[in-house]
């Protein structure tokens, strides 16, 4: 069935698609909808440019942290419990919410993978819970349980604990999708019950990547439990945002470059962890 | 380096745990710590379930969302939805010549591994923070400070993305490019793009999926779009409006989410493809953020 081909002359181009030319006419329409003054945001690149100068004053102070203030963020003590401040509280929010969080993500993932929910309805149920709770911003989830229970850590813990479900639950699950079908088959012949055969052929071939999506988890919790404390879940981000409101840049620098010391140590060791595991 | 014989009968020893058991106490150890001293008071939680209620009849049940406030909660979410899209382009365009300069078998050493710290320095700071700390002073309250603090950020985990994809490529084609006669830029454009462009087009649009996220919420410091109206309604108790705006944000993310996921698959799989291979997203969203 092969025609012989001059080699002399040049292949045609494949055809591309049509679906192509719409989809680039799509992405150019929605941006410049999306950058314009009357329905967009009004993205004025040059605007930007001539108005960096009007950052400059700040910036000045911020490159200038005053290091005063950094007991109010931070404070070491001889006496238990050594550390305090607010950057500790962040920090232990993180630590509380990441624990909580995966642990309850584990048999929410089991729930949501093909692999071991072989009823689609059940499995429907289980990923359309897990799509609602993904789509909720960890901000919006801290705002809800402020209105629920007041200012402090707790609703801040609380949010975290969601934020972690949607992002372990779901990167595991497709690693269940994944797994190796040999261990399952033999504990099916084995005669096994469904949660004997997740705990004995599923488990220990997921396990490592289970810590790694925790630790992951871990990290991306210290970021957004910076934040939480904008709206009152506890925290440094209340500090931060008071701070902000005096425009005390220089004591705002000071927040920003602590919190930055605390991810980048977070993620070293973290990264490190995740290494060894997969 | 003679071999014992083994007696066959005997069931092995176990590995050691001791590793193992260790890090687990650890761990406790590290939790027991935080949770003792992060000032929660356990009992409080007892309260949850029935403030949880009461802001829940609040919102949908005393007299049901108020759907009227869909005038203002509708355009507000696009605002966010055009925050996250052109800061997504924003962070894809800084992204690429970043992501070629981090890659260490493009560039030189020295190059790639001082671009992978100023990516990593980007990616440490969440956007709220860029929007409050660099670009609210530049660009003053409104959607093009959340917009670029969208992009900063995107651009240094989109620019690490680059760099991993570039340095997973074949040497092939950057080694036929160069025979054919193609010099620097030509054996990148040539060698190396048409390599990664699928890839990193995955990358953008997962990068979207989360900026959308990041987009309904800048408004909470004043940096735009939606979060600026929960953070309102929900602190001045005006619950029936808040009611709304928590539910198109669910909505709209849900919409979006679902179209740039097929659309996602579909760059990868390629249109003919007749085999489903999982998109590979636990490598995108392990270093994704």
């Amino acid at each position: 069935m092969t025609t012989a081909v001059p080699a002399s002359r040049r292949p045609t181009k494949p055809r591309r698609s049509p679906l192509i030319y719409v989809g680039i006419a799509a992405f150019i329409i929605i941006t410049l909808i999306s950058v314009s003054e009357r329905w967009g945001i009004g993205l004025d690149i040059g605007g930007i440019i001539a108005d960096l100068g009007r950052g400059e004053g700040i910036l000045r102070q911020m490159l200038n942290p005053n290091w005063e203030f950094l007991p109010r963020v931070i404070e070491f003590s001889s006496q238990p419990p050594f550390v305090t401040g607010p950057l500790v509280e962040t920090f232990q929010m993180a630590v509380v919410a990441a624990f909580i969080g995966c642990a309850i993500a584990l048999p929410i993932s089991f729930l949501s993978s093909r692999t071991t929910v072989p009823n689609r309805a059940t499995l429907a149920v289980s990923r359309g819970i897990l799509s609602v709770v993904r789509a909720i911003p960890d901000i919006l989830y801290a705002l809800i349980f402020v209105a629920a229970l007041g200012i402090g850590p707790l609703p801040g813990i609380l949010a975290l604990i969601f934020f972690n479900i949607g992002v372990v639950a779901k990167l595991l699950s497709e690693t269940v999708d994944a797994v190796d079908t040999g261990p399952i088959e033999a504990v099916d012949a084995g005669g096994s019950s469904r949660t004997q055969m997740v705990r004995w052929a599923v488990l220990p071939q997921v396990l490592p990547n289970y810590v790694a999506f925790s630790l992951y988890a871990f990290e991306l919790n210290v970021r957004a439990s910076t934040v939480l404390g904008i709206v009152g879940a506890g925290g440094i981000g209340f500090l931060l945002r008071t701070q902000y409101a005096f425009r005390a840049w220089s004591n705002v620098s000071v927040i920003i470059i602590c919190l930055f010391v605390v991810v980048f140590l977070i993620e070293l060791v973290s990264i490190r962890l995740r290494r060894r595991l997969v | 380096m003679s071999s014992r014989p083994v007696d066959a009968t005997r069931r092995p020893a176990r590995p050691s745990s001791l590793k193992r058991n260790l890090w687990i106490t650890g761990a406790a150890a590290l939790l027991l710590w935080a949770a003792l001293n992060v000032g929660v008071d356990v009992t409080d939680l007892t309260t949850l379930p029935s403030g949880l209620y009461a802001v829940f009849y609040e919102m949908y049940l005393k007299s049901g969302p108020d759907l009227g406030y869909l005038d203002k909660a509708v355009p507000a979410m696009i605002e966010s939805l055009q925050m996250a899209w052109v800061g997504t382009i924003i962070g894809a365009v800084l992204s690429l010549p970043l992501g070629f300069l981090g890659a260490k078998n493009v560039s030189s050493g020295l190059v790639s591994s001082v671009m992978r710290q100023i990516l990593n320095a980007i990616r440490a700071f969440p956007e709220l923070i860029l929007a409050v700390a660099i670009f609210i002073p530049i660009a003053g309250l409104g959607p093009v400070a959340g917009t670029l603090a969208i992009g900063l950020h995107s651009a240094g985990t989109l620019g690490k993305l680059t760099a991993e994809a570039i340095e997973g490529i074949d040497e092939g084609p950057m080694e036929a490019a160069r025979a054919a006669g193609a010099r620097g830029m030509q054996i990148q454009r040539w060698g190396v793009l048409p390599q990664v462009l699928p890839e990193m087009l995955g990358f953008w649009l997962y990068r979207f999926e989360i900026n959308i996220r990041a987009g309904a919420v800048l408004g909470v410091v004043g940096a735009g779009g939606i979060g600026f109206l929960l953070d309102q309604t929900l602190k001045f108790h005006r619950y029936p409006q808040a009611g709304t705006v928590i539910l198109v944000v669910i909505v709209a993310t849900i919409i979006v989410d679902t179209i740039s996921g097929r659309v996602r698959r579909r760059i990868i799989e390629g249109s003919d493809s007749t085999q489903v291979p999982e998109v590979d997203l636990q490598a995108v969203s392990t270093t994704a953020d």
